[in-house]
């Protein structure tokens, strides 16, 4: 069994006190910044949920060998785009899915795929009409298709850097 | 975790919930500094910061871009703003993408997951791309337009 082993506990008690020295001099936008980090936190409930069962059934259909073959050094073009694919499906914020990521880099992920991931997350299929609203569908297509194609450059170029 | 004897469904759901019970402190902490961006960072406050000149737009588009935080959707409605002032669509395009895909609040996470090395690089590299993406998608657009 995995042991429990907190990540940004640092980063955690420096924003509590950052909370605290602000409550004292500016104590309304500290709690209107509180109630902000409730609200947005309750939203994410059900992306937590979400991940949480994602990964799960990854721990139970997908063997550690398996996880190299689709997503690890030899994947090929079929991990590029089931990652790609993934990004663009994955809802939330980008943070809630460190963790899944980070399961899977140890178990052989490449980074990057998990570059070629986050950039992919930049086409927003919920959002499109907004884009096609502003900017028009001919744009919105355009933009969206260098995203992909700069999602998997970034990816490639990520690998070679972390070579170094 | 993951072994390589696949795992009992419940066994695979305790190792996932303590994975992600070990990445709480740090989703608290960056959810906790988002509540005060959008507190003290305003929508109004980033307008304000557009519409000296084309090339001042892209820049400040790129930063605000990347310093906002929140839903993808509240990008779109500033952009939305800005666009009845005049700014460019070069610089709409780099806010939109910047925000979702730059997060200067998310670095820390980000760091204390995958390492200084690969943030550094992945986080220069979307900076760059943001800006070439929007540059092709524009002009790309002007030859079909």
């Amino acid at each position: 069994m995995k042991k429990l082993e907190f990540k940004g506990v640092k980063f955690l008690i420096f924003v509590v006190t950052l909370y605290a020295l602000l409550s004292i001099i500016d104590f309304a936008n500290s709690l209107l910044g509180f109630q902000k980090f409730l609200y947005i936190l309750w939203g994410l409930l059900p992306i937590f949920l979400f991940i949480i069962i994602l990964t799960t059934m990854i721990n139970y259909f997908l063997k550690p060998k398996q996880i190299m073959k689709y997503f690890g050094e030899d994947s090929g073009k079929k991990g590029l785009i089931y990652t790609i694919i993934g990004g663009i499906l994955s809802h939330g914020p980008m943070y809630a899915w460190y963790g899944m990521l980070d399961d899977m880099r140890k178990h052989g992920l490449k980074d990057g795929l998990i570059a070629s991931f986050i950039y992919a997350r930049a086409v927003k299929l919920p959002l499109l009409p907004f884009m096609i609203d502003i900017f028009g569908i001919v744009f919105t297509v355009i933009i969206n298709i260098y995203i992909i194609i700069f999602a998997v450059l970034q990816g490639k170029l990520i690998d070679m850097l972390m070579k170094k | 975790m993951l072994k390589d004897k696949k795992p009992s469904l419940k066994k695979a759901f305790i190792a996932s919930t303590i994975s992600f019970i070990s990445i709480l402190p740090m989703i608290i902490a960056v959810v906790g500094l988002i509540g005060l961006f959008q507190t003290y960072v305003t929508a109004d406050m980033l307008s304000t910061l557009f519409g000296y000149s084309a090339f001042s737009d892209i820049i400040v588009g790129t930063f605000a871009g990347a310093v906002s935080s929140g839903n993808g959707a509240i990008s779109y409605v500033i952009a939305e703003g800005l666009q009845s002032q005049g700014v460019s669509v070069y610089a709409l395009s780099t806010f939109i993408l910047a925000w979702v895909t730059l997060g200067f609040v998310q670095l820390p996470a980000e760091v204390s997951v995958f390492g200084l090395k690969f943030t550094s690089y992945r986080n220069i590299l979307t900076l760059l791309s943001t800006i070439i993406v929007s540059y092709l998608a524009v002009i790309t657009t002007r030859l079909f337009v």
